[in-house]
């Protein structure tokens, strides 16, 4: 070392200085970066623990305002956690007392829980779970539920969730419910069945009456005499007017079955003709179609019932020496509205009501049973339309009725 | 390259040849750090490449001899650093065979600015390794140093034989059989 150049060795200790000094700096510059980048991370981290704060503070917020009940259990079913309205189904003070959803389920449906169990553990949820449980104060009540599988960050499931909803009460209900539309749909059936056998059987012995008047009065038209003939032409017409009622009460019974109907392209224009050729129209009353009427969907014979049905009336009070019977009709969003005007005797308000109804006839027209316009109110239903009316007593009545257009 | 190469290699220089040797080479090499080294600091290859031509030039001893003991030398400074990485391994073969899969994983998570060869390995057994160095530095030589010292650090003895695939020494086959 002794023989070492003194110049050497002070090249030597001025470069160990400058390396010195030059780790010095290096080593500022990263203490400086490693200051810079924990400041960083702390941030961060404040960050991170607010936001878990927020969420776990909504979350606090979801379980307790959840009016359903909130079940957490272990994989082993054991129950962990039961916010208020679940600790209220159940009875059970979770964690005070400890308790296993196997203990719930009823055992009859035992089968049925554990497969779905399995799909929650294969699939990681199962929906609209609906079956018995026990509970501890309120019997066995039928619930419905939701459930899904709870992971850890490694996404290895932990535990699950549930939310279980009572519907005891709701079930009561629908089955009670569908009970009295059972009810209701077989008296129904029933009512429309015995109308129709009732109006039928009536038919044949109105017949054999009929026959047997005719026979009195051929074989003792001499000892009748004139009044005796003239009561046995009105026993016929009344007899006539009874096998109109009871044609009329067949057709209204057969009318709600609206699996016959057809949905078929009707063109009304066609319609109001056939009409013209069916009924009997005296000479002095005339029908005017205002216009082009549509073609509409429904069923045919139905459609021209309800004009028929509307045109006979208006024909059969029409007390001018020139009768007018206007047929017009405004086409709305939903529906075609039309109007038939006559100028008959026209009708006070205060009947607009009760001529809809089965059976009820205004004045004493002889081809008037009192169920036309129930069948034409009753058609008019079938088609989703209402039929209302204007009238001025001794001018004449407009009858309007609306069709929707497209019955699905 | 990583400050305590050059560190590492002036302590050796003086160690073996004095002082002067290391004032010498430094003076004589036109380095942009004028020689001012630090183990934490970053610096320039081609000041090694430089150093060490002319510590060859002026010890007549080739680059390759110089590399072999260099070499040599830094497995004890690696050692005395980083014990518990070395530690890991209870067979020089293992070592060796994790350089690439392990070591220097570990080495990029300190420094991810190094500049690492590769060691890939061709065939292993329990007593054999074939290995292909590939470093655009070529300096095959201080890898053989530092696997030299890996077996004795093992009280372990093994033959290596180096076959140069490129001539100018960036792709190399280490066959290193334990004896």
């Amino acid at each position: 070392m002794s023989s070492v150049n003194p110049e050497i060795l002070q090249r030597a200790l001025l470069r160990e200085k400058a390396a010195r000094k030059a780790a010095e700096r290096i080593l500022e510059d990263k203490s400086r970066e490693l200051y810079l980048l924990t400041q960083q991370l702390k941030e961060a981290n404040e960050k991170l623990q607010s936001g878990l704060t927020e969420k776990t503070t909504e979350l606090q917020g979801v379980f307790d305002n959840l009016v359903d009940a909130y079940v957490l259990m272990d994989l082993g079913g054991n129950i962990i956690k039961l916010n208020d309205s679940a600790k209220e189904l159940f009875g059970y003070d979770v964690p005070k007392e400890s308790i296993n959803v196997v203990k719930l389920i009823h055992k009859e449906e035992f089968n049925y829980a554990m497969s779905s169990f399995n799909e929650l553990i294969i699939k990681g949820s199962f929906s609209d779970y609906k079956a018995r449980v026990y509970t501890k104060n309120k019997g066995i009540r039928w619930v419905h539920i939701n459930a899904s599988i709870i992971r850890n960050g490694t996404t290895q499931p932990i535990g699950a969730q549930g939310i279980v909803k009572d519907i005891t009460d709701q079930r009561a209900i629908e089955e009670q419910n569908k009970k009295l539309l059972n009810d209701l749909a077989k008296s129904n059936e029933e009512l429309g069945e015995y109308a129709h056998v009732v109006s039928h059987d009536l038919k044949s012995p109105l017949r054999s009456i009929n026959a047997l008047v005719n026979w009195l009065r051929e074989d003792y038209k001499n000892v009748l005499g004139k009044s005796g003939l003239e009561n046995i032409s009105l026993i016929e017409l009344t007899l006539e007017k009874m096998e109109h009622l009871i044609n009329g009460i067949l057709n209204y019974s057969s009318l709600s079955n609206e699996v016959v109907l057809k949905n078929e392209d009707v063109d009304i224009n066609g319609t109001i003709k056939d009409i013209e050729n069916t009924i009997f129209i005296p000479s002095h009353i005339k029908i005017y179609v205002l216009q082009t009427l549509p073609i509409i969907k429904g069923d045919k014979t139905r459609l021209q019932q309800l004009f028929q049905n509307i045109i006979t009336n208006a024909v059969s009070y029409i007390d001018k020496e020139k009768g007018r019977i206007e047929i017009s009709f405004k086409e709305k969003e939903t529906h075609y509205v039309f109007q038939i005007m006559d100028n008959g005797v026209g009708i006070e308000e205060e009947y607009f009501g009760k001529i809809f109804k089965i059976f009820q006839s205004l004045g004493n027209n002889k081809n008037s049973t009192g169920i036309g316009l129930s069948i034409v109110k009753k058609i008019v239903e079938i088609y989703k339309g209402e039929i209302w009316l204007e009238s001025q007593p001794k001018v004449g009545t407009s009858f309007f009725f609306s069709l929707k257009k497209v019955i699905l | 390259m990583k400050g305590i190469v050059f560190t590492e290699f002036l302590e050796l220089v003086e160690s073996k040849f004095g002082l002067e040797t290391v004032d010498t080479i430094i003076n004589d090499s036109d380095l942009s750090s004028k020689g001012i080294y630090t183990a934490i600091g970053t610096y320039d290859f081609a000041e090694m490449l430089s150093l060490l031509t002319h510590l060859s030039t002026h010890t007549n001893i080739s680059i390759d001899d110089l590399l072999l003991v260099y070499g040599e030398h830094f497995f004890d400074v690696l050692a005395a650093s980083y014990p518990q990485l070395i530690d890991k391994y209870e067979d020089p073969i293992e070592l060796l065979s994790s350089i690439e899969n392990h070591i220097h994983v570990e080495v990029r998570k300190i420094y991810p600015e190094a500049e690492l060869p590769t060691f890939e390995i061709i065939s292993k057994s329990k007593t054999s390794l074939i290995m292909m160095y590939k470093s655009s530095r070529a300096m095959y030589n201080f890898g053989l140093g530092l696997m030299n010292k890996t077996f004795s650090h093992y009280n372990a003895k093994a033959t290596i034989l180096l076959d140069k695939i490129k001539e100018d020494g960036t792709e190399v086959k280490f066959s290193i059989t334990k004896n």
